[in-house]
């Protein structure tokens, strides 16, 4: 432990600015992390995404004392069960070994360089063993526990005192009485809690002057401790950048907070530190020496060849190998996907599908992966034509829901509320909004006092002695007949979404205010056109779906709902544009821009639950009678398309479609879906192009016609949104499957709910970030989700993707460095191009030479 | 207005700060104007414009988080070096670009320092 930081207050050579911009600067290192209520799919490694896509890996990982890549136990797993194509590992071995003729350079007799690459990728023992994780150090879970004590959100029973006062000043002023603070610090901890400023950036200023951190290394050295931390610097930011000032303003807690405090235990020599990686050098001479039958002759012979080959594949690193597979996995995944859109696109006839009969119904799904085969399922049952659109269908809301204190963000955290909505009663059901209304007030006290009386000193036994009985029969019932239960209770209470409504003319904080001007709505429902690329003469049935999933007892139950949602169900969203398309002022609107709907078009807003598959259409009653036999043929084809869907998934989760149904409700249930898990792609283009492909549920799909946006807004819409969305989802994906441990949240058996904030292993450490193992990993611990970088394919001319993504920083960045790749099929040449990742880190801007073919 | 009207006019010296950044680093920059007691400042979302990397262009409609924001700070001179020697750190990785110049105001208690460093 490093016992010399000075004691005496330091000169301080950092102003109090300077050191909030390094401060901020640290903070980056980590990504936002949203609350279970929300939960929102973030790339852990966000703050790296200024590097090329190796090079972030590697810093993250030694940064955060992580893995760069799955084992190479899984990924042979994955490779024996014909994930990854023999051919692919083999032209990427090549590749890494500099080409085919070194790659086919003779090392021994009849053994290549190439033997030995793919004996160590997938025969020779891993060299690095499963390491054991590092256990909870005393610093952290000091750190912890305190940050848990002030950020709790209302459900300790005796809350935290000075929170007023902010993080850093509220745990100085009780951290005298803690003994464990005490036995990590000392005596100098003692001082230093006299010494130290109560100013936090003073503190740091401080901290970093007395520890003689070098000018220039400051920035790296506060990211260092922000990422010990790494879930708890991560809520911070979420509450910095991603919540009403308001909802945090009784507990102040920042970056500066959290690294004040970090500093202070540094000081006290109280850091345990960061294992270092050890070098693989070439510990796997003996082994393929073994394994070709060298004697002790041939292999000195070998190591001691010009090429110096045998030592460079011995010194490669497991992670290094993984890297080699997830490049294979990616190629073999883009070669079988490519190919078929090639063709696909040949065969597209955009003039010949404007002139189609008018289709039954169109609906307008997510672009979420869940979507493609549901989308797929009931393509099939009849005349449906379908399109990908964001899930928060262009609205940028924050609603109001009946019986909540807070407002709730229902759009991308790429955006900031523009429109605030309130609920109100469905015309006709003003009576059972109330009583629902009175229910909600009711089930909220009832909540109150119960957990008042569960964590009273005075009251704990005896109200478990009083609900106990009461308890056990609900558990056996949720038990024994979870569908039963879920039907008693829907008959006690109204379904909440056939009584209330989200409402478009009164704004929630001023009643002579709409929640949107006319021209507001005359914007959005025009975006729908214009970025999906759905032409005017829509069909009698036009229907909005948004999706949510379905679990009960499950903290990561918003995962499995809308992410274009912020982690909520997409109904509500649906619900307003739906309204807005009916208003015949709208329509008006829409026709003075040359999108005249036909008048018999009506316009309904639907939710797909993605565990059962179920839809459900919402103010169904509205619908005109003429309208009726449209409808009951839809919704036929859609309980078909549910039926055969369910027949689908239920194999890849190792149970029956009718299980499907009660995993949903069932309390005991891990794995009620499998979520995103698998999405590999984000396909742009009209849905004609993608229909005759099975794309497995791993393919997000955005609609898109290029010949109706010749100025590329749309184009540039949807890459630097949607796709940036996707590419999270596909990040935390990525990583939480890679180092389950360091970027996922772990075991799901063994975690804890930590108020409404977030999860923890066990009974103590720090916020759990990204996803469970079991969203990821089979029960036999296999991998579910193969980790690969999403794949975008993009259809229009190569002129336009490409001023797109010169125009547009975030695009150069994500396609140069190699986190998305980006395939363009061009339909006016009918060729594919490649984004080729620029080599140099620096470079700024991607050349136009960059497109090589693939 | 009249010359003699204007030459009657009480003006203020104080400095001006212009600040421009990518989107995605606006809550660095609103910590650092804060931090340094800079009491309001302006901020104008959406700048496109020509610089190093070619032509930027402002933000598209479904993220706020793409292209470039400029702040405007007016202050006494000391907080506004002080922005600027906060600003130096952040570029130091970030990229941006920020002017400085001398300005004359009417009301300069319009730009009073916020600042409130805890002993």
């Amino acid at each position: 432990m490093n016992m010399m930081a000075a004691l005496t207050v330091p000169d301080v050579v950092l102003t109090r600015t300077e050191t909030a911009g390094l401060v901020a600067l640290a903070a980056r290192s980590v990504p936002p992390l949203w609350p279970l209520e929300s939960a929102i799919a973030v790339n852990p490694l966000a703050g790296f995404e200024d590097l090329p896509f190796a090079e972030a890996v590697q810093q993250a990982a030694q940064r955060f004392g992580a893995r760069e890549s799955l084992p190479l136990t899984a990924w042979r797993q994955l490779y024996a069960a014909g994930r990854i194509d023999p051919r692919m590992l083999r032209d990427v071995a090549i590749r890494a070994l500099g080409g085919s003729y070194p790659a086919h350079a003779v090392v021994t007799p009849g053994v290549t360089a190439l033997d030995l690459l793919i004996a160590r990728l997938t025969v020779l023992d891993p060299q690095q063993a499963e390491v054991e994780r590092e256990a909870l150090t005393p610093e952290v879970a000091f750190l912890a526990k305190w940050c848990a004590a002030f950020f709790d959100q209302g459900q300790a029973a005796s809350p935290m005192p000075h929170r007023e006062l902010g993080l850093y000043r509220a745990v100085l002023a009780l951290a005298g009485h803690d003994p464990d603070y005490a036995r990590l610090t000392g005596t100098a901890g003692a001082q230093l809690l006299l010494t130290v400023s109560r100013d936090p950036l003073t503190a740091i200023a401080e901290g970093l002057a007395a520890l003689g951190v070098p000018e220039g290394g400051e920035v790296g050295h506060l990211a260092g401790l922000v990422a010990r931390l790494p879930g708890w610097a991560g809520h911070i930011r979420w509450r910095a950048e991603h919540t009403d000032p308001a909802n945090v303003a009784a507990a102040p807690g920042t970056m500066a907070d959290l690294l004040a405090l970090w500093l202070l235990l540094e000081r006290a020599g109280a850091l345990t530190p960061r294992p270092v990686a050890a070098d693989p050098a070439t510990a796997a001479v003996p082994a393929l020496a073994a394994h070709f039958g060298w004697d002790a002759a041939t292999r000195d012979a070998a190591l001691a060849s010009a090429s110096g080959i045998v030592r460079q594949v011995a010194g490669y690193s497991d992670d290094r190998l993984g890297g080699l597979f997830m490049t294979a996995a990616e190629w073999t995944y883009r070669n079988t996907l490519v190919p078929q859109l090639e063709t696909a696109a040949a065969r597209l006839d955009v003039a010949g599908a404007a002139v189609e009969a008018r289709p039954d119904a169109q609906l307008v799904f997510c672009i979420d992966v869940r979507s493609e085969p549901f989308r797929r399922a009931l393509e099939a049952q009849g005349s449906y034509e379908t399109f990908g659109y964001a899930g928060f269908f262009g609205l940028p809301i924050a609603l109001h829901r009946h019986g909540e204190e807070r407002r709730k963000r229902f759009l991308p955290v790429l955006l900031a509320p523009q429109h605030d909505v309130a609920e109100a009663p469905v015309p006709g059901q003003e009576a059972a909004a109330a009583s629902l209304s009175e229910g909600l007030v009711r089930d909220r006290g009832t909540a109150a006092l119960f957990g008042a009386a569960k964590q009273g000193t005075a009251t704990a036994f005896a109200t478990a002695e009083a609900t106990g009985p009461l308890a056990g029969l609900l558990m056996a019932a949720r038990t024994v007949g979870p569908r039963a239960l879920q039907r008693v209770s829907r008959a006690l209470a109204p379904e909440r979404s056939a009584v209330l409504a989200p409402t478009l003319d009164r704004h929630p904080g001023d009643c002579a205010r709409p929640a949107f001007t006319l021209e507001d709505k005359i914007g959005y429902a025009s975006a729908l056109f214009r970025l999906t690329g759905l032409k005017p003469q829509t069909a009698r049935l036009l229907v909005l779906a948004g999706h949510g999933g379905s679990a009960v007892n499950n903290p990561y139950a918003a995962a499995l709902d809308c992410g274009a949602c912020g982690g909520h169900k997409g109904g509500a969203n649906a619900r307003i544009l739906a309204a807005m398309l009916n208003e015949p002022a709208v329509r008006e609107g829409l026709a003075a821009q040359g999108l005249v709907l036909p008048a018999d078009t009506v316009v309904l807003a639907a939710e797909h639950d993605t565990t059962t598959d179920t839809v459900v259409l919402f103010d169904r009653d509205r619908v005109p009678a003429s309208h009726a036999a449209d409808l009951a043929a839809l919704e036929a084809a859609l309980e078909r398309a549910a039926a055969a869907n369910r027949a689908r998934r239920a194999p890849l989760l190792g149970r029956s479609p009718e299980d499907l149904l009660t995993g949903a409700v069932h309390w005991g249930e891990v794995r009620p879906e499998w979520g995103l898990a698998g999405n590999a792609a984000f396909l742009v283009g009209p849905r004609a192009w993608t229909s005759g492909i099975d794309l497995a549920g791993r393919a997000f799909l955005h609609s898109y016609d290029w010949t109706a946006d010749a100025d590329g807004t749309a184009l540039t819409t949807i890459l630097t949104a949607p796709m940036v969305v996707a590419q999270w989802i596909n990040c935390q994906y990525l990583f939480s499957t890679v180092d389950n441990h360091r970027y996922g949240s772990g075991d799901k058996v063994t975690q804890n709910v930590l108020g409404g904030i977030g999860v923890i292993q066990g009974n103590g450490g720090d916020l759990r970030i990204g996803l469970p193992r079991q969203s990821l990993f089979t029960d036999a611990g296999e991998a579910y989700h193969v980790p690969q970088r999403l794949l975008t394919v993009v259809h229009a001319p190569l002129a336009r993707v490409e001023a797109v993504i010169t125009a547009n920083e975030i695009l150069g960045r994500l396609f140069g460095n190699g986190w998305v790749q980006l395939v363009v099929i061009d339909p006016e040449t009918g060729r594919t191009r490649c984004w080729q990742p620029r080599a140099e880190p620096d470079a700024e801007g991607t050349d136009p030479q960059d497109l090589t073919l693939a | 207005m009249s010359t003699n009207a204007f030459t009657r006019l009480q003006l203020h010296r104080l400095r001006k700060i212009e600040i421009v950044v990518h989107a995605e680093d606006h809550g660095a920059v609103e910590d650092l104007l804060k931090t340094a007691g800079v009491g309001g400042w302006t901020m104008i979302r959406d700048v496109a414009g020509m610089g190093h990397g070619g032509f930027h262009q402002g933000r598209s409609i479904f993220n706020d988080h793409t292209g470039l924001v400029m702040f405007v700070g007016v202050a006494e001179a000391p907080v506004i070096s002080e922005v600027a020697i906060g600003l130096s750190r952040l570029f130091e990785t970030r990229p941006g670009v920020t002017f400085l110049s001398d300005v004359e105001v009417i009301r300069s208690d319009y730009f009073a320092s916020s600042t409130s460093t805890l002993a």
